[in-house]
This record gives structure tokens, C-alpha cells and sequence, in this order.
């Protein structure tokens, strides 16, 4: 179902040609539910700077933001594609440095604005290539083009780096930590749930339009998939700060992602169509699903912020009892990131699941291998997400509230911040409960993604599998259901006591403060041990000497290895390099001069050979 | 549709009869070697029917997950339960990739768990909680590689072709299938919390992961927490019986289900043997425990590609 | 038979791993007295229609000399010069485990090229053969006292033993009792060199195994 839509351009190459189809149709839905969402709840967040900051301009760049996210999605033509591109770029660096007047947040949009123009650049030189070897800048006209193995693989490279800085892959993800919690709550949610996701949709564009990659492409977007995700959520275990580490979840959920959309690759490479269409159908529904369920989590943590001025974890706690509508979709979304049944995650994981032992049972042995990686990295990566969420909401929602902070009077967030995150839950919840709809425009767009005529494969064994899965999560709640009435059916018959609420028992301790909680780091410190070495684990201070220690302090830290290992050490030496050019005495017009000379001779022996 | 309920109240009678006197038995078995006499096998159900008596006693820090946590825990158990072929009962619910729903099912109650440790707002269960969110880390790599492992001899993924009478190999001592067998012990005594890995009958805070999440339950809540850890070491059980006597399936349906019935006695002296023998291990010598295991089964994994 | 020589080959290569993973240097040498007896009884498996003298006297020198004499003489070692019986490896225990595991997985791949000439009784000797020899080395390079170095060497012997009944049709008797002399011999004298070498180990600064206080378990 491919619809074109098309008029002329007077930029050269350029032309105004819209195209939806299965795989933009997806993109769309998870663009418009999560922008009209993120509105609805900036409408409520940004209450409070109403009269101190210019909210007109935000505003006007979030429509931008909207614009050019469609247009990405629909572009049909490399030039208005890279336009959207980077606008979209700009749009979001303007709503993440809302917060302007805080350094780290300038520092950090400038962080994301740089990764982000790196990034094109390489998306430059891959559609100059691809665009050269088709003789065309349509996207379909390239897709109609035979590609050498060499260029193929070179083309996949830059894909991978220059959308995989947007999309968050490993190594280059360095501007998410930072970019998430400088920017206002419904930012971030679109950041996580939209931005990055248009990264990934890069990806699915150019595996559709280069028609054969070599088989090692397969196994690279699977073993970056692995990485970005085991990396992603061990870092995000040894975080303090509430949105820092859903930034990180953020990149294990990419990676889980480029997990699918490996195994359908390699599904593509060996000619097993009913394997590709699983795996992307896998990957692509859990960019829905992530979207949906990120969201919820990130306007979940800005109401939180919002209502105690702070995001560390360790100052947090207690939250279920004053703000318990929030907490209650907090929770819906932490059941569901962290793939557990009845809702959304499970589903998706349960194809890529699906997808990976099928590999399993019918690759090749080199392929085997890696769905075996991919199976217990998958579940490592669940068992520790769910670490990870169980850390999360009981450290900010259950127990007690660990430090005396204000809380604004208000007790709960405003019904406008309130009602987008109830339509986000109940979405995780008909997925969950109703998969048949977006299962079959996943599968659809599969389908599209893995070159295959559309219905020509006999899905009857997945879907057979998921609509029993559908029964087990029926039986599951009508279970509950019955307990809760036994139990009460069971209580009632009992004497009843004076005193029912108590304190909780604690060994005969009369004086229980919020101090004898676990904290986050605490709670994640057996798992954090473990892979100290491969964190860069760093603990100053907590050491107790002595009979009767004085009161000490213990701070513990997670090194992001790409950002201090490469990244840091790169960018400073090319700063200390900028600034030795820059001392020269050359001036910026005999600079500029110089590289219009330079280009005016490569045209020459260009031209002349 | 009708049958089918019908089938899914058979089977689940069968297990809700049956597990908490796989327990007594298990406590037994410990008293014996303790020179006891013991409880007689059949207290866990009196236990059972005092704590449904009780009232629940609700602590001012917690939040409706704490009384959410038990009935996630039973009701995620008995749908697992409706996966598992027991003897000659035919799993209700089995499909390809059943494997997964079992597994996530059994996290979603650990979920709820941890949760509702972490609400009572104190150290104690924090411990607790702590420690079961990094050994279910480990047990999930070393169940997850046990289920490939099943996979790959068995060629499909659906739990009752993969231990159910259609395994692929003739088993004649085949130390594969004996190495996944030890492999999902170990991993059967990691999840049911027993020696070597947790002590359940201790009640003090520091050794335990289990015991210690659920101490701040009472009345009807800590009846269900006991009936699902009974229940869940029940399924376990039940799978690795399923594996074993394999080779001594005589077709007869009376006596194939004395045969099971005899291997899960069998399973539960094993159990208690090996309760009375050790010590519960240092807790970073459990994480070396399940490495160990996870190496089994990996081991029996590439034998099984390296034949086939 | 084939089924009880692959039954041998995987229990060798599990008391190998048992081995990697054990913490106390007696628990090592009682699993190598297993292994070595598992090993001495996979000549009568592998040669059971033919069963001549030669082959009963090499499994029972076998099982006679790495099962029981051999352990005992280390045992007298450590006995005699009162070590501390903790293995303390380099890379810790976890790490080793899943080392091991890759490195059976390995061998299993290297195995696949190697093509042998010889009967195909069984085909699990050749790999199990190879990682047994792999995790004995491993062993001798990561673990730190003297004693369990002589178990990570006598590992890998009895890896190449198990290599070579699958190569020679019924070993040489010449080469066999060779080997076996000059196990003997080596194990006799790093004995004594043991005896001696340990004292120095006992002086060394020793690094704190136990984690500060501070911190649980």
C-alpha cells in the first residue's frame, strides 16, 4: 500500500515526493500518539514558567519538531529527506536547552547539536554514495538498483554511525546521558520515544532500499544490538538520577531493537523469508511498544521532578502515597519495559524471542551462534531491566520518603499531566491484551522490510502462539480476580484486631527512620559488583575504621567508557588542535579561501581524468 | 471450549492437592536425618488452613503493591502450572515459545515481590530483594540456556514436545540430557530457594533471600506466598521428572503416572538428602553455584551442535 | 559401547570444570582421582571387542598410578608443609567458569576442521580430548601455588592420554610405560620441590581476600 505524492521543486536533485508505506505508516503512529501526549502534558508541566520564559518559542519549535518528523518519515527524496533531518536536528536542540540558564544544560544540548551534525555528516556521504551508484536521488529509484557487495557493506557502515548517533547504538550514545535530564519532562519523552526512533527508521529505510547487504551485516546489527543493550542497562543500574537512567533504559531498549532487526536481516541474507518478516516484525513493534511505554516513564519521572525539585534516587521515596495516580502508571509502565506478561513489552519480545530460537533451529552454524548470543543476552538483559525497575520504583515509590523535601502543595499532578499518561497506560494494556492490530501492521511492514510478497507466508505458528498467550494473560486475570474475592471472602470471616496498621516489625528497633531503607545504589550493588570491571565501577569514601567510626560518606560512580575513554580524550585533543590553528596567523579568509582553492583543483583532476 | 476448562480444573486440582505434600515430604525427609520423627507430611495443609484463619496485618509504609505481591505470586505460579505436562496430564496451554511465558510469568511475580520488600521500608527485606534481583539474573542465563539447549534436541520450542514423549534422542545414559538434568537441578534449588542456596526454614534476616521477603506477610497473604513457593517447587520438580523417566515410559497410562508419582517421592528425598547434608553457601559462592551451572548447560548445548 | 565412551569423554571434561571451579586444593586432587579413574576405564570401552592383555594393563597402571598414587603423593605434599588449602586464583572464580566454558566451546569449533585419521568409535574423544587439555592449561596458568599448577600439568597429560588411545590402535606399550615413567618421575620430584617452594609462598605479602568491612557478604 504505497500512496505517492508528488509535485516540483526548483531545488536541483530536489523533489517534493511523499510516500507512505507500511513502514512509515508505523513511524506515523508512534510520531502522532506520543507528540499529541507529550502536548497535552506540556500544556500541564509548563503551568509554572508561564510569564518567565519565552514560551512561544518552545512551542513554536515543537510544531517544527512535529513537521519535520513527518516529513522524515514520508520523504520520498534524499534532499527534502536530509532537510527534515536537520531541521528536526534543530528543533529538538532548541527544546532541550529550555532550561538555559543552568550550564549543564547548555552544555548539554551543544553536546547533543555536535553528535547530531557528526552523524549527518556521515548520512551525507552515505546517500551521496547510494545516490552516485543509482543515478537518482529518489528513494525509489535507488531501491530499484543492484549494489556491490563493497558498497553495500560500506553504505550499512555509515548507516549504522550516522543514524546510530540518533538512534543511541554503543558507541556514540554519548549525548543521550546528558541530553535526557537537562531537557523539561514531555522533551524527553518525545526525545526517547520519537527522536531516537527516527534513527532507527533510517535504518529500516536504507536495509529496504539496498536490496542485498553481504551476510556480515546481519551479525554486526546483532552484536551492536547486544552491546548497546547488556552496556545500556548495566549503566543504567549504577545510576542516581532518575532520568539519567531511563536515558541509558532507553539504550537497552535500541539495542533490543537492533537485535530484531538483525535477526531479520539474517533471516534476508540466507533466504528464510518467514524468519526476516519475525525479526522485523519483532523490532519494529518494539519501537511502537518502546515509544509508548517510554513516554509513559519519562512523563511519569517529570511529574515527579516537578513536585520535588529534584531527580536523585536516593533523596526520593514514599511517592505511592501522595501522588498515587502517578505511581499506579508508573507502574504500568515499568511491568511493561521490562517485557513482563499482560502488557505491550512482553509481546514484542516474545516475537524477537520467537525469531531468535526459529534462527536457532534453521541458520546455518555461524548464524546459530549468534542467535544463541542473542537468546541469553535477551534474557540477561530482561532479568536485569527488571533489577533495574524494581530499584527504580521502589526506591522513588514504595517505602519511605528518604530525605525531608518540600513538596509543593498540590499533592498529586495536574489532571492535564495526568490524562496523557493514562491514554499511554491504557495503550500498553490493549497491546498487551489486544495484539491482533498491531501485530499485523508490524507484520505488514516486516513483510515490506524483508522484500517478501505481502501474505505469502504462513504466519499461523506465531500467531497461533500469541493468541494462547492471549488465553494464559485471560486465565491470569480471572486468577487474580478470584483471589482477591477469597481473600476478602477469608478476612471477613476473621475476629478483628484494635490495631491493624503498625509500624513495620524491624527487630525491636523503636527508632526506625527512612534511613534504614536500602538505597539505590545498594540494592543494585551485588549485580553492580559483579561487572565492576567492565563499569569502571569507582566508590570514593564509605570505608569505616576504627571502634567507634565518626559519620563517613560514600559516593559511587559508573564510568561511561565511551564517553571518557574516546570521546573525551578525542574532542580535547581536537579542541587543543582548533586552538593551535587557531593561534596562527592565519586568518579565517585565507582559511576560507584555501578550501575554495582546494575544491576548485579536486573539480579539475576530477573533471579531467 | 467446555473440555478445555474442564481439562485446566483437572490439572490444576492435581497440582493444588499435591504440592504442599511434596513439601511435608521434602521436611521429612530433613527431620530423618535430624534422628526426628518430624511433622507428619500432611502439615503444610493444616499450616495452610491456620494462616487462612489469621487476619493480615498491614504495615503504615506499605502501598497496595504489598498486598498486591501474593496474589500476583499465586495466580502467575498456577497458570505456569497449566504449561507443564505432569505425568500423564497433558499441558492445557502448550505452544510454541510456551518456554518464554513461563519464564516471564515467574518474573512478573518476582517483580511483585521485590516490590513489595522494598515497600516495607526497612533493611531487611531490602537484602533480600537485593540479592534475589541478582541471582535471578544468573538463574534466568542458566535456565535460558538449558530451554536452548532442549531446543536444539528436540527442535521445536515448545516446553511439552521438548521433555514430553517426542524427545529426539534415545536416551541410553546420554550424558547430554544428564548434564541439562544437573544444570536445571542447580537451578531448581536457586529458584526454590533451597540449600545450598537459602535456608527455608532459618527465620534469620541475614541468610535468607527468600524467607526474609516474605516476612512481613501475614494472615491469608503469607498462606499464599507459602502455597506458591510450594506450588513453583512443585512445577520444577515436575519438569525435571518429566526429563528423567523418559526412558521408562511403559505406555500404560495407570502405571506411567505410579512411574511419576514414584520419581517426584524420588525427587523430594533428593531434595531433603541434600538439605540435611550441606550448608548454605557463602552468597558469592552461589553466584559461582549458578555460573556453574550455566557452564553445564552450556557444555551439553555444544556437545548437542557438535553431534547434530 | 559408544554411548559409555562418550559418557567417559563428557565426565572428563566435567571434572576438568569441576576442578576450575573448586575452592579447596583437596577438593581438586580427590576430583583428579576421579578423573584419572573415569580415564583408565576408557580403554576397556573403547577396545571391548578385543580385549587384550596390553590393554587391561595399561588402564590399570592408569587407573593405578593417576588415581591413587599420584594423588596420594600430593597429598602427602600438602600435608607435610601445612599450606593454606585456598586456591587463589588471578582472574577470579566467576570469570574462570565462564572462560572455561569458551574455551570447551572452542575446542569443539577447532575439532571440527581437524580431520584424524583412525577408527570413529566415537566422536567425542577427539574434542573432549582437546579441551581438557585447554582447561588443564588454563588452570596451571591461573591459579598461583605450586600444588595446583601440578594439577593443571597433570590435567593436560591426562588430556593428551585421552587423545592418544584414540590415535594408536592399542598404545605402543613401549611409549605408554615411558609416559608413565616420566609422569611418575615429575610428579616425585616437584614433590619435593613443593615441599621447599611453598615455604617461600607462605612468606609472601598476601593480598586480602576478604573485602573491607563496610560491605556484606
Amino acid at each position: 500500500m504505497k500512496n505517492i505524492f508528488q509535485l516540483p521543486w526548483q531545488v536541483p536533485f530536489g523533489e517534493i515526493s511523499f510516500k507512505v508505506d507500511p513502514l512509515s505508516l508505523l513511524f506515523l503512529i508512534c510520531i502522532f500518539i506520543l507528540v499529541a501526549c507529550s502536548g497535552i502534558y506540556a500544556a500541564g508541566y509548563l503551568q509554572p514558567y508561564k510569564g518567565k520564559k519565552p514560551l512561544g518559542a518552545h512551542i513554536f519549535f515543537y510544531c517544527l519538531l512535529v513537521l519535520a518528523l513527518v516529513v522524515i518519515v514520508t520523504a520520498n527524496n534524499v534532499i527534502l529527506f536530509l532537510g527534515a533531518w536537520e531541521t528536526m536536528s534543530i528543533a529538538v536542540y532548541f527544546l532541550i536547552i529550555f532550561d538555559d540558564e543552568q550550564a549543564s544544560v547548555r552544555r548539554a544540548g551543544f553536546l547533543y547539536l555536535a553528535m547530531a551534525h557528526c552523524g549527518t555528516f556521515l548520512l551525507f556521504i552515505m546517500f551521496f554514495l547510494l545516490s552516485h551508484a543509482a543515478g537518482s536521488m529518489n528513494f525509489d529509484l535507488i531501491s530499484r538498483v543492484n549494489l556491490s557487495p563493497v558498497l553495500a557493506g560500506t553504505v550499512f557502515i555509515l548507516a549504522l554511525f550516522g543514524f546510530g548517533v540518533k538512534a543511541g547504538f554503543l558507541p556514540v550514545h554519548i549525548w543521550l546521558p546528558h541530553a535526557h535530564p537537562a531537557a523539561p519532562a514531555h522533551v524527553s519523552a518525545l526525545l526517547s520515544g520519537v527522536a531516537i526512533k527516527i534513527g532507527i527508521y533510517g535504518i529500516c529505510r536504507v536495509l529496504w532500499m539496498v536490496g542485498v547487504f553481504p551476510d556480515w551485516c546481519g551479525y554486526m546489527l546483532l552484536m551492536t544490538g547486544v552491546v548497546s543493550g547488556i552496556m545500556g542497562v548495566l549503566y543504567a543500574l549504577g545510576q542516581h538520577e532518575l532520568k539519567q537512567l531511563l536515558a541509558y533504559h532507553s539504550i537497552e531498549n535500541i539495542g533490543i531493537i537492533a537485535l530484531g532487526l538483525g535477526v531479520g536481516l539474517l533471516g534476508r541474507s540466507y533466504a528464510l523469508p518467514l524468519l526476516a518478516t519475525i525479526g522485523f516484525a519483532g523490532g519494529l513493534l518494539h519501537v511502537l511498544n518502546h515509544s509508548i511505554f517510554k513516554g509513559l516513564l519519562f512523563l511519569g519521572a517529570g511529574s515527579v521532578i516537578q513536585k520535588t525539585h529534584t531527580g536523585q534516587l536516593d533523596q526520593l521515596g514514599g511517592l505511592a502515597k501522595s501522588m498515587p495516580i502517578t505511581s499506579a502508571l508508573f507502574l504500568v509502565g515499568a511491568l511493561a519495559i521490562c517485557g513482563l506478561p499482560l502488557f505491550n513489552g512482553f509481546i514484542s519480545e516474545f516475537i524477537i524471542f520467537f525469531g531468535l530460537f526459529q534462527g536457532l533451529l534453521t541458520l546455518p552454524l555461524a548464524g546459530m551462534v549468534a542467535c544463541v548470543l542473542g537468546i541469553l543476552f535477551l534474557a540477561l538483559m530482561g532479568a536485569l531491566a527488571l533489577a533495574c525497575f524494581t530499584k527504580v520504583y521502589g526506591t522513588v515509590f514504595l517505602g519511605k520518603l528518604r530525605k525531608e523535601l518540600v513538596l509543593s502543595i498540590r499533592r498529586e499532578a495536574s489532571p492535564l499531566m495526568i490524562a496523557p499518561m493514562l491514554v499511554l497506560a491504557g495503550l500498553c494494556i490493549w497491546i498487551g491484551f489486544v495484539p491482533k492490530y498491531a501485530v499485523n501492521l508490524v507484520i505488514l511492514a516486516g513483510e515490506y522490510l524483508s522484500h517478501v510478497a505481502a501474505s505469502s507466508i504462513n504466519f499461523s505458528g506465531i500467531l497461533v502462539s500469541l493468541s494462547m498467550v492471549n488465553n494464559g494473560f485471560f486465565i491470569f486475570l480471572v486468577l487474580v480476580l478470584f483471589l482477591i474475592f477469597l481473600r476478602r471472602h477469608l478476612l471477613k470471616k476473621t475476629p478483628v484486631l484494635v490495631i491493624s496498621r503498625l509500624e513495620t516489625w524491624s527487630c525491636g528497633f523503636s527508632q526506625v527512620t527512612s534511613r534504614f531503607q536500602y538505597t539505590s545504589s545498594s540494592f543494585a550493588h551485588s549485580i553492580l559488583d559483579f561487572v565492576k570491571n567492565i563499569l569502571f565501577l569507582r566508590r570514593h569514601g564509605g570505608r569505616v575504621k576504627g571502634d567507634f567510626p565518626l559519620p563517613t560518606q560514600m559516593h559511587s560512580l559508573v564510568r561511561d567508557a565511551a564517553e571518557d575513554f574516546v570521546f573525551r580524550p578525542l574532542f580535547s585533543r581536537l579542541a587543543i588542535l582548533s586552538k593551535k590553528i587557531d593561534d596562527g596567523r592565519i586568518r579565517y579568509t585565507q582559511i576560507y579561501l584555501m578550501y575554495i582553492f582546494l575544491f576548485l583543483i579536486f573539480l579539475l583532476v576530477w573533471k579531467m581524468r | 471450549m467446555l473440555i478445555g476448562i474442564f481439562l485446566i480444573l483437572i490439572h490444576w486440582l492435581f497440582v493444588f492437592l499435591l504440592a504442599p505434600l511434596f513439601v511435608g515430604l521434602v521436611v521429612k525427609v530433613k527431620a530423618f536425618f535430624a534422628g526426628k520423627k518430624g511433622p507428619s507430611v500432611f502439615q503444610p495443609y493444616f499450616d495452610l488452613v491456620k494462616l487462612s484463619r489469621k487476619q493480615c496485618i498491614y504495615s503504615q509504609t506499605t502501598s497496595w503493591v504489598f498486598r498486591a505481591a501474593p496474589v500476583v505470586a499465586l495466580a502467575s505460579v498456577f497458570v505456569v502450572s497449566l504449561e507443564i505436562p505432569l505425568g500423564i496430564l497433558k499441558a492445557p496451554l502448550q505452544f510454541s515459545g510456551d518456554i518464554l511465558l513461563l519464564a516471564y510469568l515467574l518474573a512478573l511475580s518476582r517483580f511483585f515481590m521485590i516490590a513489595s520488600a522494598l515497600d516495607t521500608g526497612l533493611s531487611l527485606e531490602g537484602a533480600g530483594a537485593s540479592r534475589e534481583a541478582f541471582f535471578s539474573c544468573l538463574s534466568e542465563l542458566a535456565l535460558f540456556m538449558n530451554f536452548i539447549t532442549l531446543a536444539c534436541l528436540t527442535q521445536s520450542i515448545s516446553l511439552s514436545e521438548m521433555i514430553g514423549v517426542n524427545i529426539l534422542i534415545p536416551w541410553n545414559l546420554d550424558p547430554v540430557l544428564l548434564l541439562v538434568v544437573a544444570s536445571f537441578f542447580i537451578v531448581l534449588l536457586a529458584e526454590n530457594c533451597r540449600i545450598p542456596v537459602d535456608d527455608p526454614d532459618t527465620h534469620l534476616e541475614l541468610t535468607m533471600i527468600h524467607e526474609v521477603m516474605i516476612l512481613d506477610h501475614s494472615g491469608v497473604d503469607l498462606a499464599y506466598m507459602h502455597y506458591a513457593s510450594a506450588v513453583k517447587l512443585f512445577l520444577f520438580s515436575g519438569i525435571l521428572v518429566m526429563i528423567l523417566i523418559i526412558p521408562f515410559q511403559t505406555g500404560n497410562p495407570v502405571k506411567d503416572m505410579l512411574i511419576f508419582l514414584t520419581g517426584m517421592l524420588g525427587l523430594a528425598v533428593l531434595v531433603g538428602v541434600i538439605e540435611s547434608s550441606m550448608a548454605r553457601l557463602r552468597l558469592n559462592r552461589v553466584r559461582n553455584l549458578l555460573l556453574i551451572a550455566f557452564a553445564l548447560a552450556f557444555f551439553g548445548f555444544v556437545i548437542t551442535i557438535w553431534r547434530g | 559401547m559408544t554411548a559409555w565412551i562418550d559418557a567417559g569423554c563428557i565426565f572428563i571434561v566435567f571434572f576438568a570444570l569441576a576442578i576450575l571451579a573448586t575452592y579447596r586444593i583437596v577438593g581438586m586432587i580427590h576430583i583428579f582421582a576421579l578423573q584419572s579413574f573415569v580415564l583408565g576405564c576408557v580403554p576397556f570401552f573403547l577396545h571391548a571387542e578385543a580385549l587384550s592383555a596390553r590393554v587391561i594393563a595399561i588402564a590399570i597402571v592408569t587407573i593405578v598410578f593417576k588415581g591413587i598414587l599420584v594423588p596420594y603423593i600430593l597429598l602427602w605434599a600438602i600435608r607435610h608443609v601445612s599450606i593454606r588449602s585456598e586456591v587463589k586464583p588471578f582472574i577470579g572464580f566467576g570469570l574462570s567458569i565462564i572462560l572455561g566454558s569458551l574455551l570447551i566451546a572452542g575446542a569443539f569449533w577447532v575439532s571440527l576442521s581437524l580431520q584424524l585419521p583412525g577408527k570413529a568409535v566415537s566422536n567425542l574423544v577427539l574434542p573432549c580430548s582437546l579441551s581438557t587439555v585447554l582447561l588443564g592449561f588454563m588452570i596451571m596458568v591461573t591459579r598461583t601455588r605450586a600444588v595446583t599448577q601440578v594439577l593443571g600439568y597433570m590435567i593436560m597429560e591426562n588430556g593428551i592420554f585421552l587423545f592418544a588411545l584414540l590415535l594408536f590402535d592399542g598404545m605402543p606399550t613401549l611409549i605408554e610405560m615411558g609416559i608413565l615413567l616420566d609422569i611418575f618421575v615429575a610428579v616425585f620430584i616437584m614433590a619435593i620441590i613443593i615441599n621447599h617452594i611453598n615455604e617461600e609462598f607462605e612468606r609472601a605479602p598476601v593480598a586480602e581476600s576478604r573485602s573491607e568491612t563496610g560491605e556484606s557478604f
